[in-house]
Formats: structure tokens, sequence, C-alpha cells
């Protein structure tokens, strides 16, 4: 899995804690990842992945069906799960300002429903980091 | 002419920098099914 994560544009060295499983992607410089590539690669190697977060800077955006999204480069972006945290966004939305978010992009569905590493991945904050003018 | 040149100029020197610092700082994932 290591391997296969390495080899994922964007990154630069994965960290794997065997004890309680896991794993730290430390990005190149540029922070152009696709997690969903990501997630991708961990299915490919026969590991499945239960929660991804990520802390990231971008501009907040209205999308097509008429919520959020946080922009993180020109053509990536995340939908923004409804929630109190993300209801204090809404205001920077087609502003320049730029948040820093905490958040939960993937979590493994509950029960016995195979997970599909195809999913959308939807932005969920736990944490405003930082909102900039 | 030579304004709005200078006005474009301008706005990008303003928008391209902060396109270019928005970005995923970090990932962290849990994984299952780990041997």
């Amino acid at each position: 899995m290591q391997q296969h994560l390495g080899r994922q544009d964007g990154v630069q060295k994965v960290e794997v804690s065997l004890l309680d499983g896991k794993v730290q992607v430390a990005l190149k410089e540029d922070g152009r990842v696709d997690p969903a590539r990501l997630i991708r690669a961990v299915y490919d190697s026969g590991v499945t992945v239960a929660e991804m977060d990520m802390i990231a800077r971008g501009h907040i955006v209205k999308d097509s069906s008429g919520g959020i999204a946080l922009q993180t480069q020109p053509n990536q972006s995340f939908a923004i799960v409804p929630n109190d945290l993300s209801s204090g966004l809404e205001s920077l939305a087609g502003t320049p300002a730029e948040a820093t978010v905490h958040g939960e992009l993937y979590k493994k569905p509950a029960g016995k429903k195979k997970p599909d590493p195809n999913a959308p991945l939807r932005l969920l904050i736990l944490e405003v980091v930082k909102k900039e003018p | 002419m030579k304004k709005r040149k200078l006005a474009l100029l301008l706005l990008l020197g303003s928008v391209l920098p902060a396109v270019s610092e928005a970005q995923i700082k970090h990932i962290e994932m849990r994984v299952e099914g780990m041997t």
C-alpha cells in the first residue's frame, strides 16, 4: 500500500502505523494531489479505507446544486456537507477570501454495505482553522 | 489601451497568487485489512 500511494502525483512521503491503521500522507509543496486517486490506490493494494481526513486551504464557491464547495485548485473542488460550521463559511462564497479547514472527505459506509472507492468525495467540515479576507 | 492592460495585469497579479496558495495541506487516512 505504501508503494501504491507513494507513486501517486503530489505524494512526497507515506507513513503507515500498523498499530492503529493510521496512514499519514506528506504532500509535495504544490499540494496538487487527488484524494480520490489515493483512495483507489489503497483499494488497489487490497486494503480498505475506513476514513480520510484532510486539511486544505481554498476559496468557498457556490456549486451547481446550490450548495457550497471548497475550491483548492482551479480544477479541483469538494462539495461541502451542510452543518453548523459550513453555514459560517457561506458568506465567503464568491469572495476572494480563503478558508483553511479540517474536514472528513470519506467515511466507509456503515454495516455490510460494500464501499465504493469511486463515490464522489464530499467534505464534512470538522473545524474551521482559519478565515482570511 | 495601456490603462486597460495595466488594469488587467493588476487584476491577474492579485488573483493568481491567491489561487496558487489554495491547496491541500495534509491528508490522513485510517485503513482496515492491513496484514
